[in-house]
């Protein structure tokens, strides 16, 4: 059986003034029926530029796919026409943006947005959709649901409106939902709610679930697989516990050495990765990460590094992969 | 639990009654729509007609309380009855205004683009022109006829319109909730009626508020320049005919020129009550 969803060398390109940037390079990922997969990188790495560009959503212009594949059970999503494409958003695929307070529409009930938002694809009279609305609302557990129906978003906390734009993902039993750093808006107490949910919907629906984050601590939480990507390029891919275990891209160690970890807040400091990303305009010719890479060395900047094969389902782009094995991660970057 | 705040449209009310002249305003134009809705029963003759010997002036005779003009025509009639005429055009002017106006401003922004170009420029295009002139050569093709006066006002008055909905809309199109509608599968024409425009529509309904007023000037200069429906009693030309007696009998024009002025004011009183009801930038200040 086809992947849920198979991302191949997707080529994103930004039309700009000063001329054509690659916000995504050659970038690959699948995801199978019913996993979740972890999303990292930094800001600016294209993550999002990849979770548009499934939904067809990407700004054009300047954005443009130039190349690769997005297929969804096999079928090439870049190939459909816009209102083929309609069908598909919200249907077979939804998306949870970053913020709930701005994801809702001011001017209306929670209620009736549930409402349009199953009515979008399911012909059902106004009276069934807001039956299946408050059912939704007991599925994302918001309490007292038949009374929420008639707020409006500026009535609900942060964490209430999060669950509603949940629900409204959820409302035509997508087969993929896509999680766009669903929980940076949110208090960290309502994060762990947030992510508590997700994992049981996705358990219980069988969605398959691209979880994407800045936070590994999250991921560690959510994903059955992990794909980092840099610079808008992927950078490695594991299965959660071996990425945890044994990460064979120096960034991937620089991120799990950024990232605190209880029992030891006290005798390590919290290494970081100096530098930023570079930008669009100034991505080099080599590895992408060589400005920042402890571990840089000349071949760095003059090739990119190819994805290198270690073990099952496990890769890196990183000339180094196969020596990282005993490199003790806290020293990488250090 | 959170205390559910007043409805909306409590809220609404109570934050036009907090200007006092809006509230004002809102009074003179009821006492308007009362006089123009009971015109049939205070007067049960054709307004136009001959009753009286001319220039009976005001409080003189019961039978014509506001007087006769220059032919002898019943000045209350014709206030009264011209209360319709003028109502009707202010409203309808301003509803085909704003039809037009929200249409081409949201489809610029929505589209943006070549689109845009072009609608922008056609929008200034009819800027350029004055009004009064554009209003007076669509009525002189069209015929001498009420509602081609109307239909005149109305496009002539959608630039405005045009300019503001597309300002909102450029802003609210990038809005998240905009691009989560997408995400949900939902269609263009579905997004800009049902999801961005009530978040646009308040200050467009401050603006046709005003430009009801502005129609209400515009169909008197009109039917005073001797262009409106000859058939229609209204009171620009009311004004327009008794212009020629101005030194002798001034009541003939200042009567419908007092009630021009009160339902423009009250109009543009209102106008202002509204932006302060609907107007989220200047709320809570």
């Amino acid at each position: 059986m086809a992947a849920l969803l198979e991302i191949r060398d997707l080529e994103v390109d930004l039309f700009t003034r000063r001329g054509v940037l690659r916000a995504i390079d050659r970038f690959s990922l699948t995801v199978q029926h019913g996993e979740t997969l972890g999303l990292v990188g930094e800001s600016g790495c294209g993550k999002s530029m990849t979770s548009l560009a499934i939904m067809g959503l990407l700004p054009v212009p300047p954005a443009k796919i130039t190349g690769g594949a997005i297929l969804l059970e096999g079928r090439d999503l870049t190939k459909l026409s816009d209102s083929k494409m309609q069908a598909v958003r919200g249907r077979e695929v939804g998306i949870i943006f970053q913020d709930p307070m701005s994801s809702l529409n001011p001017v209306y009930t929670v209620g009736d947005q549930l409402v349009e938002a199953i009515r979008c694809h399911f012909k059902l009279d106004r009276r069934a959709a807001a039956k299946r609305a408050l059912d939704l609302l007991d599925r994302v557990h918001i309490p007292d649901a038949r009374r929420r129906l008639d707020a409006y978003p500026h009535e609900l906390s942060g964490g209430m409106n999060q669950r509603v734009v949940i629900a409204m993902a959820i409302a035509c039993e997508p087969k993929l939902l896509i999680a766009d750093e669903p929980t940076t808006a949110l208090d960290v107490t309502i994060q762990a709610q947030i992510i508590e949910l997700l994992k049981e919907i996705q358990r219980e629906s069988r969605m398959g679930m691209v979880f994407i984050t800045h936070d590994l601590g999250v991921i560690a939480d959510v994903a059955d697989r992990v794909t980092v990507m840099y610079a808008g390029k992927k950078a490695e891919e594991a299965p959660v516990d071996v990425l945890f275990d044994d990460p064979r891209h120096p960034y991937t160690r620089g991120l799990i050495g950024a990232t605190p970890k209880p029992g030891d807040e006290r005798r390590h400091r919290l290494v970081e990765i100096p530098g930023t990303v570079p930008g669009l305009a100034s991505r080099p010719k080599g590895c992408a990460f060589a400005n920042r890479c402890p571990l840089v060395f000349e071949r760095c900047h003059v090739e990119a590094p190819a994805l290198v094969h270690q073990a099952e389902g496990h890769a890196a782009a990183c000339f180094l992969a196969d020596q990282m094995e005993d490199c003790d991660v806290a020293s990488v970057g250090a | 639990m959170t205390h559910r705040p007043p409805s909306a449209f409590l809220e609404f009310v109570v934050r036009f009654a907090r200007n006092r002249g809006a509230v004002l305003g809102a009074v003179i134009i009821v006492l308007v729509i009362a006089l123009a809705l009971a015109a049939p029963w205070l007067i049960d003759k054709n307004p136009l007609r001959i009753v009286s010997r001319p220039e009976v002036w005001p409080f003189t005779n019961p039978r014509f309380p506001l007087g006769t003009d220059s032919i002898g025509r019943n000045i209350f009639a014709m206030i009264a009855y011209g209360a319709r005429t003028t109502l009707m055009i202010g409203i309808v002017a301003a509803l085909t205004a704003t039809a037009i106006g929200v249409v081409i401003g949201a489809a610029a922004a929505w589209f943006g683009g070549w689109i845009d170009d072009v609608l922008t420029r056609i929008t200034e295009l009819f800027q350029t022109v004055p009004n009064i002139l554009l209003i007076m050569t669509v009525v002189a093709i069209l015929g001498q006829k009420i509602d081609n006066i109307t239909v005149a006002i109305g496009i002539t008055m959608w630039p405005g319109i045009a300019r503001l909905t597309r300002a909102e809309f450029l802003t609210l199109k990038n809005r998240e909730f905009v691009l989560a509608c997408r995400s949900m599968g939902m269609s263009n024409i579905r997004i800009m009626a049902g999801e961005i425009l009530p978040n646009a529509i308040p200050p467009v309904i401050v603006l046709a508020s005003v430009i009801i007023g502005s129609s209400i000037l515009f169909e008197s200069a009109i039917a005073f320049l001797g262009l409106g429906d000859p058939n229609v009693a209204s009171w620009g030309a009311l004004i327009g005919d008794g212009r020629t007696l101005i030194r002798r009998s001034w009541y003939i024009c200042a009567i419908p020129g007092l009630a021009i002025m009160l339902t423009v004011l009250a109009m543009n009183l209102i106008g202002d009550g509204l932006n302060d009801a609907l107007n989220p930038k200047l709320r809570d200040r």
